[in-house]
């Protein structure tokens, strides 16, 4: 009799050890920053490759006037004051190559000035 | 040598008169804003790829109020702006019959090349066309006259 109750300790005991380490583990992976500068009439760099899934901070920083950056696809949404620095965070859910335009009015090249993202499935 | 003369004086001021900004007859408004429709501005066919939402309304909005409403008010009708029907043709209120009955693609036309001749001039590159749609949009969403305010480089 006495065996069968250290039989079940174990077996609730191996359960339970099984059931917390099969919790997955939260990590905090810190994010990529990316700098881009928007000056008229261009984003520098105009071109950035991240990866699908990778959390990013894009700091969009203004060399001049205001200026903005808009990308539907990746919900960006972003307005910077003249001569000043802001950040918008995003993941990247799909692989594909967005166009991003300004988005705030700067001038006679502003519908030129683009920002293209590619974003590339995970190595 | 006096009639050179003559002839000479007499062209200066038909050349002077020719430039003035002088409201056009009723014959020539119907005449061109016919040719216009039918003739002028094509790209009728061609469908607005971005939808009649609220967040898309609000985008065209944003872009007319930099862009056009210097001379056509916040509001696409004019308001506030002085010289509106001092050009040759008048600017027109955007809500008006004759603006609102070309197609989505005819009013991209128009924003990206401008029509000569009068005073609206060729954007495209100056705005983007996902910009250009948006106004599109905006432009068949009007707000009643006078209810944006005039802009504001005309009230300092």
């Amino acid at each position: 009799m006495k065996w069968k109750h250290s039989a079940l300790a174990v077996f609730a005991g191996s359960l339970l050890g099984f059931a917390v380490l099969s919790q997955p583990i939260e990590t905090h992976a810190s994010p990529r920053i990316i700098q881009v500068t928007a000056k008229r009439f261009a984003f520098e760099p105009a071109e950035i490759t991240v990866e699908q899934g990778e959390p990013v901070v894009l700091v969009l920083k203004s060399m001049d006037v205001a200026h903005g950056l808009r990308i539907h696809e990746l919900n960006l949404d972003i307005k910077v004051s003249k001569d000043a620095t802001t950040q918008a965070p995003f993941t990247p859910a799909a692989p594909g190559d967005f166009v991003g335009h300004c988005s705030v009015f700067c001038g006679s090249g502003h519908g030129q000035m683009t920002l293209t993202i590619h974003v590339v499935k995970k190595s | 040598m006096r009639r050179a003369i003559q002839l000479a004086w007499l062209f200066s001021v038909l050349s002077i008169e020719g430039c003035k900004a002088n409201p056009p007859g009723t014959l020539e408004t119907r005449f061109m804003t016919k040719a216009k429709h039918s003739l002028f501005i094509g790209n009728k066919s061609q469908k607005n790829p971005i939808a009649s939402t609220t967040e898309n309304i609000a985008a065209g909005k944003e872009a007319f109020s930099h862009y056009c409403a210097a001379c056509h008010g916040m509001d696409g009708q004019n308001t506030g702006v002085p010289f509106a029907d001092r050009m040759s043709p008048p600017i027109p209120s955007l809500a008006s019959k004759e603006v609102q009955s070309y197609t989505d693609g005819q009013i991209k036309q128009v924003i990206d090349y401008g029509i000569s001749p009068s005073g609206m001039p060729a954007s495209k590159g100056i705005l983007s066309d996902e910009e250009i749609w948006s106004i599109v949009v905006f432009l068949r969403h009007l707000p009643p006259a006078g209810s944006l305010g005039e802009p504001e480089m005309y009230s300092h």
